[in-house]
């Protein structure tokens, strides 16, 4: 019997289907990969399996033949379905055996207190069953990645001894090479004792080092399910992709800048960012490209300054120090990002004084602020930029995401920056919006003004940048250019291949 | 006394752009509850309460509390706590005591001065502990209040200290000018200062920004540190002042007496939090002080000398509730704003030429649907 059926399962939200009708059947014992490109659909599938979401109509699944019912949470769980998410979900100041018996019920003595000897019996059995051999009297906080993610492992696993199956979302994102071999062990250890194991990744040669069977989603729709035998790195990736590699046409190469860069990136490193150089020069746009766990969406925020890192950042000849996003500021760069609630907007104040953040100066006679002044010139750039508002003076709440990064692309601008680093500008913003922003930063890219576009969008990438720098655990692996190799379907390539490539 | 912000109709789509008009009556509930304090206690102590009296003594009263609120409300702008206003006012109080009974050739005025410089050290050595040693500002300062006690309790030796001042020095803090208790005089022209520089200049901007996102206002290139470092000191300074005044109206020290002054400034600053710009103000801090001081005093007035309780009952009360409708209307707000933009991108996608706001030339096919973000999050 299969531990694991899922029939005609689709997901539409708001008019946009996101899942089309896939099927998929997951063995006893077995490791089951599902594999796909940013927005295929693999996450929505977990999200609907773990009961975030709730399926269109029509999607039955059954577990060992009992049916799941599927979009509820409290059924995947009675029939032993469990997640293991990429953030692992653990408290670091608690033990082991207290992040263990979060959600499970303590084991009481008689008066209602803890029987902390029965509680840690309890988890050291699951940390046995997760094939571990750790104190569980130990923080969680102490413990390296490794272990952390065979902790959360050890939690996901039911009480009874029971089949379970263990879904494992992005697992190696945050591993290094060397503790991935471990992590196999573990998800060995728990398919040889009859639980079946549901692998979600993006690094192929993994995926193939561990599965024995392997679903490919492409926009929302399942592509195929091989066997592991049945593929090799190259037809996987085309299984992924859906496309042959377009081949550069070899002509009409980017004009070779000369001079000296604008921004000069030299050995970056620092957490998942092991080491990333690159050379930017006034009027190129640069685009930085890989998928979730690769380092790349670290990169903006170390040469910003809002995260701390190892390498030099050279702007215009000033080398700026690290976690100072002034001195960068100062030294001539710009930047826009795509979490706006978080680093980009002040809430507490409207449309106006958010614009002008930061630079009050031209605005400020005698100490006082000149409000007309300000004014006029935020109207400007609700003008240029074609800004949808009420006024200047609205909160910036009452705007739409798409507005609100509009208006924190005019901060950037206004500055007239020699360097202008967007972190994936257009994240969670509308198509209209993302064409408006689009058209602004190629108009507003002067011959003076150099670009850095780190994005999760490869075809904003493709056509935005001069060069792209595609990132794969960490390291920069390859470089595509206009002209020669640079095209949306390229950069999928790049990245989901890997070195390979 | 807080009728005015309890209905609400839901605004619909079509009048969303709008607030409601309970919401923006709410803005204005510290004035309304100031008129209903006048009036119910013009009619039940008619009399006694609308006398000159009875209002300067009041105002002039309150002037003290009201320069301590003012004092947390500087840092409190900016996200930061500032705890120790209280026992602040009390150093710079003993210092002024200490000089006046000890030291009677040093001038009044220098040992002000040097009162007010000293509270502004201190000041910057809370922001030390709060920016260098990254500890939380309400645990830093109410540690820094506890240090400041002690050094009050071992220089006035646990007692009260009366005396300490010249009659001159008196003058200045009990006269009338115009009319006008001089130190209410004292009071508006700090209020005056502190308006402009929260309202009308770029750190009191920054000082919003840094306390509505910190992470954001480092972003944009404020200089975080040094604003915590400045709202701090600014609010021991404002302190510090707050001693002097208290010394010239008052002048004996007594350890209760900062301290004491710290939880009705508290109430005054997050009721007027809730009050005109919905953000801790100025002029929101003083209405909302006045108000509560006004309706004690109505009380005290209805119900005789042995009614000595009901100032913190009061207080506490009007705290509570005020900061639960503020909350809720932050909430309110939330909402209202969220309908707001779903109306004013329903009316983008709908019709792009009639309806305000004007939608953009090229109409964008699609808004910001649920699906659309739900769709970029699923990605990763």
């Amino acid at each position: 019997m299969s531990a694991l059926e899922i029939h005609h399962l689709s997901k539409t939200f708001s008019g946009q289907t996101v899942l089309r009708d896939v099927s998929m059947t997951v063995a006893d014992g077995e490791v089951h990969s599902l594999v796909g490109q940013n927005g295929s659909g693999k996450s929505t599938l977990i999200k609907v399996l773990a009961g975030y979401h709730e399926p269109d109509v029509g999607a039955t699944a059954t577990v060992r033949g009992e049916p799941l019912q599927l979009g509820s949470s409290s059924d995947a769980h009675r029939l032993n379905v469990r997640f293991v998410h990429q953030d692992l979900g653990l408290v670091n100041d608690l033990s082991i055996t207290e992040n263990i018996m979060l959600g499970r019920r303590y084991p009481r003595r008689r008066g209602g207190a803890i029987d902390w000897k029965a509680a840690r019996a309890a988890a050291r059995d699951v940390m046995t069953r997760a094939g571990s051999a750790l104190d569980v009297r130990r923080a969680v906080g102490e413990l390296g990645i490794a272990d952390r993610t065979r902790v959360a492992i050890a939690r996901a696993l039911p009480e009874n001894d029971d089949p379970a199956i263990i879904v494992l979302d992005e697992p190696t994102a945050a591993l290094p090479a060397r503790d991935v071999e471990q992590l196999f062990g573990t998800i060995r250890h728990l398919t040889r004792a009859g639980n079946a194991v549901v692998l979600v990744s993006h690094h192929l040669d993994e995926i193939l080092g561990i599965s024995d069977t392997i679903t490919v989603l492409r926009d929302g729709a399942r592509v195929d399910t091989v066997g592991v035998g049945d593929v090799d790195h190259n037809s996987l990736v085309r299984l992924i992709i859906g496309k042959e590699l377009v081949k550069g046409s070899g002509r009409d190469e980017a004009i070779v800048r000369s001079g000296s860069p604008s921004l000069t990136i030299r050995d970056l490193s620092e957490d998942s960012v092991l080491a990333v150089s690159a050379e930017l020069h006034p009027g190129e746009i640069v685009g930085v490209a890989g998928l979730a766990g690769s380092g790349r969406e670290l990169v903006a925020g170390m040469v910003t300054g809002r995260l701390p890192r190892r390498g030099s950042i050279i702007i215009a000849g000033t080398e700026v120090p690290s976690g100072q996003p002034r001195a960068a500021l100062a030294a001539g760069m710009a930047w826009i990002s795509g979490e706006r609630a978080r680093y980009g907007t002040f809430t507490n104040l409207n449309l106006r004084s958010n614009l002008t953040m930061g630079d009050l100066q031209r605005h400020t006679s005698a100490g006082r602020i000149n409000v007309q002044s300000e004014r006029a010139e935020v109207r400007d750039w609700i003008d240029q930029l074609g800004i949808v508002t009420r006024g200047s003076d609205v909160p910036i709440t009452s705007l739409s995401g798409g507005n609100q990064q509009k208006v924190l692309v005019a901060r950037a601008l206004r500055l007239t920056p020699s360097v202008l680093v967007l972190d994936d500008p257009t994240a969670g913003i509308d198509v209209g919006a993302r064409e408006q922003v689009h058209a602004i930063i190629s108009n507003y890219t002067t011959e003076s003004m150099s670009v850095l576009l780190v994005s999760t969008d490869s075809d904003e990438l493709a056509r935005l940048c001069d060069r792209v720098l595609v990132m794969v655990r960490g390291v920069v692996t390859t470089e595509l250019r206009r002209g020669v190799d640079l095209t949306a379907e390229n950069i999928d390539h790049a990245q989901v291949a890997g070195a390979a490539a | 006394m807080t009728t005015t912000t309890n209905t609400t109709a839901p605004p619909t789509a079509e009048e969303a752009p709008r607030t409601p008009l309970s919401m923006r009556l709410g803005r204005f509930s510290a004035l309304f509850l100031f008129l209903g304090f006048i009036i119910l206690f013009g009619i039940i102590t008619g009399d006694t309460f609308f006398t000159r009296t009875t209002w300067k003594l009041t105002f002039s009263e309150g002037v003290v509390t009201a320069m301590i609120a003012l004092a947390f409300l500087v840092p409190l702008v900016a996200g930061v706590y500032d705890l120790s206003v209280g026992a602040m006012m009390g150093l710079s109080l003993v210092i002024l005591n200490w000089f006046g009974v000890n030291q009677r050739g040093v001038p009044v005025a220098l040992v002000a001065v040097m009162a007010i410089a000293i509270c502004a050290a201190v000041g910057f050595l809370s922001g030390v502990i709060v920016v260098k040693f990254r500890v939380n500002s309400l645990i830093a300062t109410l540690g820094m209040s506890q240090v400041l006690i002690a050094f009050q309790l071992k220089i006035a030796n646990n007692r009260q200290i009366t005396g300490a001042f010249a009659k001159s020095w008196a003058r200045l803090g009990t006269r009338d000018v115009v009319g006008v208790p001089i130190v209410v005089l004292y009071l508006l022209a700090l209020a005056i200062v502190l308006w402009f520089i929260l309202e009308h200049t770029p750190v009191g901007r920054y000082l919003f920004a840094v306390g509505g996102n910190p992470d954001a206002a480092r972003l944009a290139g404020l200089d975080v540190e040094r604003l915590t470092y400045g709202s701090l000191m600014a609010s021991a300074t404002i302190a510090g002042l707050a001693g002097v005044i208290f010394s010239m109206k008052v002048g004996t020290y007594s350890s209760s007496t900062g301290p004491g002054l710290l939880f009705p400034a508290l109430a005054a600053v997050f009721f007027g939090a809730s009050q005109f710009t919905r953000r801790p103000n100025v002029w929101g801090t003083l209405v909302a002080y006045f108000a509560l001081a006004f309706g004690v005093k109505g009380l005290q007035l209805a119900f005789g000398p042995g009614t000595f309780w009901i100032q913190p009952l009061f207080q506490g009360v009007a705290l509570l509730i005020a900061v639960a409708l503020a909350s809720r209307e932050v909430g309110e707000t939330r909402r209202s704003r969220r309908l707001q933009r779903e109306a004013s991108l329903a009316a983008e996608a709908a019709a792009p030429v009639s309806i305000p706001p004007p939608g953009p030339t090229t109409s964008p096919t699609s808004t910001e649907s649920p699906g659309g973000s739900a769709s970029v999050d699923v990605q990763q």
